[in-house]
């Protein structure tokens, strides 16, 4: 009984009803109002949506966070890889996947580490799949036995430095000459001439080559350097490179901690 | 009794190590990764490497690999069982730093270790103690047989007779019945057959019919005797074509020196430096043709497709809801569909099962994402390993070890083998007007000795490319030499003096071209292992042709064969890289660029892709794999 006088307090009445209901097509004038201001606003809506998406996409591009370690085969890459993000070095066998971890750089963020298996058949597949969130490269080589390697590490090189990805993206390049803990390794000096030499005859070979069956629209590599004059890496406009040594077994890691830090 | 035990992640990182002996084995699991595991062979389950036997397992779900390891001579029963008991403990213990990927964490497994390989040991003993338990007949081949195959008679020919006795017979019962008068004699005899055929079709004999019916439509084409006409045989009316008596009218004369060698003004100068690419139709237009086209082609498999569907519909669901574990009777008809579309496509059948057993192995035990299906991720792993197969192991640049050995004074040697008519001399041809345009200069060896006209050929070659490229061009030197002693010669003696003629002319490329041979005679491939051995070339090329299929895998096994055996030497010099030819006439079936890396491992290094010098292209791994996944 309470319940049922409850619902007669506010009873209503007949009038006000007619009223409301009046009022559905009595709002046919102010509909068309609203139908005006919603479509002078829809072009307003289309640029705010559309400086949205500028916005993401801008902080997609600026936030590459990853560092792929390249490499040849037995060069150190997984070692480097396990001392940065472990702090402890493991033993390793030939990687046949890519290793990711992440590396905190103080006061500047988090940093994707990527280790790129070496070999020769997988390497490439890896490599397309993280380039383009590349915001930094290091090649890591073995600086005791480039003399017998040279051909191979300048070809991955090149590759490397030739694609359009990375060019177009600029990630910065660092040549790590590892295994410097070896009496008879090379000091990055010599190496970088070394291969300065190779790259020079390379670059010659590798624009003559023939062209690939069923090839798409663009040409997979460019001319590095400047025409006419010798290769040199301060050549290569679009990308900085650096040399830097290291050794992974004894964990000298300093020159790439410092360059991680430059290039966060 | 193991000698090595390990666990390590698919990212080279070694969780846990056990070390029985001194010896190191790093080499050997490298060895084994790059051998099985990166070449694709993962169905194969143990390795040999030096005198060490390693046997491995994956998990796909965590992305671990266990590798045993133990002396070859010892056969060892208990290992297998003894992998499976680790995995399944490690992971148990160890579920949650796996998920992670924390592999930095130290795993300490040792008891674990010792008492799962005690028992493994032991249950190995219990396994070489029991009596051998006779198999059911259910298990035996006899039961796979059928009845009417195990009926033994005394001798095959007894079996035939017995059967030819039977339907002679029926003619012979049968005639005085009313016949056609318009059927022949010979169209009676196959209508008695196979009424008697019918009516022992309702008997017990099923296999007879089969036989009869076979017969018949063959007896039945040769109807009538037509006399055989043999083309040019001699009819008066062929008199002027067969009349070699006087010069034909051909307008001009034979064999004019200059007109012959008229270079093609387009082909010059097409194969330097940068070089326009191939047409390659985009997805979408391709899509568009397909969709008509697959109306035809795809009848069985849309039948298929659509039992998938049902099904797929349901794991759908069980996808949004949980993870799914792939197992191998899930993974069964995709891998069996897969495995057609492949041997559709010309790779050779051994090689695209053992593909899918590799994928197969590669997923077991992985799990699922939500949204992902079955289908596209065995199809995905399928891609993922033809591409690798198809990527060289080694670097692929000519010219740049063409280059080092011009530094080194020496000239770069490179020898053509191959079976009879794949087009070895014509694809010489045009690698040798790609090293010209280069600026090298080349010197071919007509080491082919038998077939006619071998040596004309090369020589015509040599002409037409050095009046494309004249000396003038080159300083005065002439580009291309020929080395050719007549026919009937030793090949590896000629190819040994060609190589020094090279060395002292200065000349920077020796291009060997052989005779083609079977991959199953003997003595030519005797003589072709002496010619590699004698004269130790850089690059031996295997040519051969796209449209080849399964005989892909012999021809390349046994040449390989051919050449260790007959080398007598530690190191023999195998096949190091693969001409594919005649690449234009096969359209989309590619697969036989996949049976012929699978099989040596080396890569392709060019492609002939027609009849004139600018058409020799190199290998797009991902073009080649897109169309043969198509």
């Amino acid at each position: 009984m309470v319940q049922q006088s409850s619902l007669l307090v506010n009873p209503v009445e007949p009038n006000e009803l007619d009223e409301k209901l009046r009022l559905i097509p009595q709002d046919d004038e102010d509909q068309g109002i609203n139908c005006v201001v919603w479509k002078a606003g829809l072009p307003s809506y289309l640029v705010i949506l559309f400086f949205i998406f500028l916005f993401v996409w801008r902080k997609g591009r600026v936030s590459r966070r990853g560092i792929c370690l390249v490499g040849l085969c037995e060069s150190g890459k997984t070692l480097i890889f396990s001392q940065l993000i472990y702090k402890k070095a493991v033993e390793s066998f030939t990687s046949m996947k890519e290793n990711v971890g992440v590396l905190d750089i103080a006061n500047k963020g988090a940093l994707k580490l990527i280790d790129i298996p070496g070999h020769e058949r997988v390497r490439q597949r890896f490599f397309d799949s993280y380039k383009n969130t590349a915001r930094g490269i290091v090649f890591v080589l073995d600086s005791f036995s480039l003399n017998k390697d040279i051909r191979d590490v300048a070809e991955y090189l090149y590759t490397i430095l030739s694609d359009p990805v990375v060019s177009s993206n600029r990630p910065q390049v660092l040549i790590l000459c590892n295994k410097q803990d070896h009496p008879l390794a090379k000091g990055p000096q010599v190496i970088q001439s070394v291969l300065e030499k190779e790259m020079n005859v390379l670059r010659n070979t590798q624009t003559n080559q023939l062209e690939a069956v069923a090839e798409g629209g663009n040409r997979k590599s460019f001319y590095l350097g400047q025409e006419g004059k010798n290769f040199e890496f301060a050549d290569i406009r679009s990308l900085r490179v650096e040399f830097a040594a290291s050794s992974a077994q004894t964990e000298d890691l300093e020159n790439l901690k410092k360059w991680l830090q430059s290039v966060a | 009794m193991l000698d090595f035990f390990s666990i390590f992640s698919k990212g080279g990182i070694v969780l846990w190590c056990f070390q029985g002996t001194s010896q190191i084995f790093t080499s050997s699991v490298n060895a084994l990764i790059k051998a099985v595991i990166l070449q694709e062979r993962t169905g194969q389950l143990s390795y040999d490497h030096d005198n060490v036997t390693l046997k491995y397992k994956l998990d796909n779900e965590f992305e671990l690999v266990y590798v045993v390891a133990y002396q070859k001579i010892l056969k060892l029963s208990y290992v297998d069982k003894f992998l499976n008991d680790i995995h399944m403990e490690f992971r148990d213990a160890y579920k949650n730093e796996l998920q992670l990927q924390q592999f930095g964490k130290n795993f300490e497994i040792s008891e674990m270790f010792t008492s799962i390989l005690k028992s493994a040991e032991e249950w190995g003993k219990l396994q070489a103690a029991a009596p051998k338990v006779m198999k059911s007949f259910e298990e035996s081949q006899k039961s796979k047989k059928t009845v009417a195959s195990m009926i033994e008679r005394k001798g095959d020919d007894k079996e035939n007779k017995k059967v030819k006795k039977v339907e002679i017979k029926v003619p012979d019962v049968k005639i005085p019945e009313p016949i056609n008068v318009e059927l022949s004699e010979e169209d009676l005899i196959q209508q008695k057959r196979r009424e008697f055929a019918e009516k022992m079709a309702a008997g017990k004999n099923k296999s007879k019919p089969t036989t009869e019916k076979l017969k018949s439509p063959k007896a039945a084409s040769k109807k009538s005797k037509e006399s055989r006409v043999w083309p040019l045989g001699g009819a008066p009316k062929d008199m002027e074509t067969l009349d070699y008596t006087k010069d034909k009218d051909l307008g001009e004369s034979p064999l004019p020196q200059q007109a012959v060698y008229l270079p093609d003004p387009k082909a010059i100068g097409t194969l330097q430096g940068e070089v326009r690419d191939m047409d390659f139709e985009s997805e979408s237009e391709e899509e568009e043709e397909d969709v008509e086209e697959r109306g035809k082609n795809d009848y069985v498999p849309q039948q298929v497709s659509q039992q998938k569907k049902k099904t797929g519909i349901f794991s759908l669901f069980k996808n949004l809801v949980g993870s799914k574990t792939i197992s191998e009777e899930d993974m069964a008809p995709v891998l069996d569909k897969m495995r057609d579309h492949l041997i559709a496509k010309n790779v050779a059948s051994e090689i695209a099962g053992k593909l899918c057993d590799s994928v197969a192995a590669k997923l077991n035990g992985k799990v699922l994402g939500t949204f992902e299906s079955l289908a596209n991720t065995v199809k995905a792993s399928l891609t993922e390993s033809l591409v690798q197969i198809l990527s060289p192991r080694r670097r692929v640049d000519i010219l740049r070890d063409v280059y080092e050995s011009q530094k080194q004074k020496r000239p770069y040697v490179m020898s053509f083998c191959g079976v009879n008519g794949v087009g070895k001399s014509t694809n010489l041809a045009k690698i040798c007007f790609w090293l010209i345009e280069n600026n090298f200069r080349v010197l071919i060896a007509a080491c082919d000795t038998f077939r006619a006209g071998a040596v004309e050929q090369l020589r015509t070659h040599m002409r037409h490319l050095n009046s494309i490229h004249p000396p003038e061009k080159h300083g005065g030197l002439q580009m291309v030499q020929l080395y050719e002693k007549g026919y009937g010669k030793d090949a590896a003696g000629i190819a040994l003096e060609a190589i020094n003629h090279a060395q002292e002319a200065g000349i920077d490329v020796v291009m060997i071209d052989t005779a083609g041979r079977m991959q199953d005679n003997e003595p030519l491939m005797r003589a072709l292992a002496k010619l590699i051995k004698v004269n130790e070339p850089d690059l031996v090329l295997f040519v051969g042709e796209a449209l080849v299929g399964n005989e892909a895998v012999d021809q390349l096994v046994k040449f390989n064969q051919a050449l260790a055996d007959y080398s007598a030497s530690e190191n023999p010099h195998t096949i190091d890289g693969i001409v594919l030819t005649k690449f234009d006439t096969i359209d989309d079936k590619v697969g036989a660029a996949i049976s012929m890396t699978y099989i040596t491992g080396q890569p392709i290094v060019f492609i002939g892709t027609g009849q004139t010098y600018a058409d020799l292209k190199t290998l797009n791994v991902k073009a080649v794999v897109s169309i043969l996944m198509k």
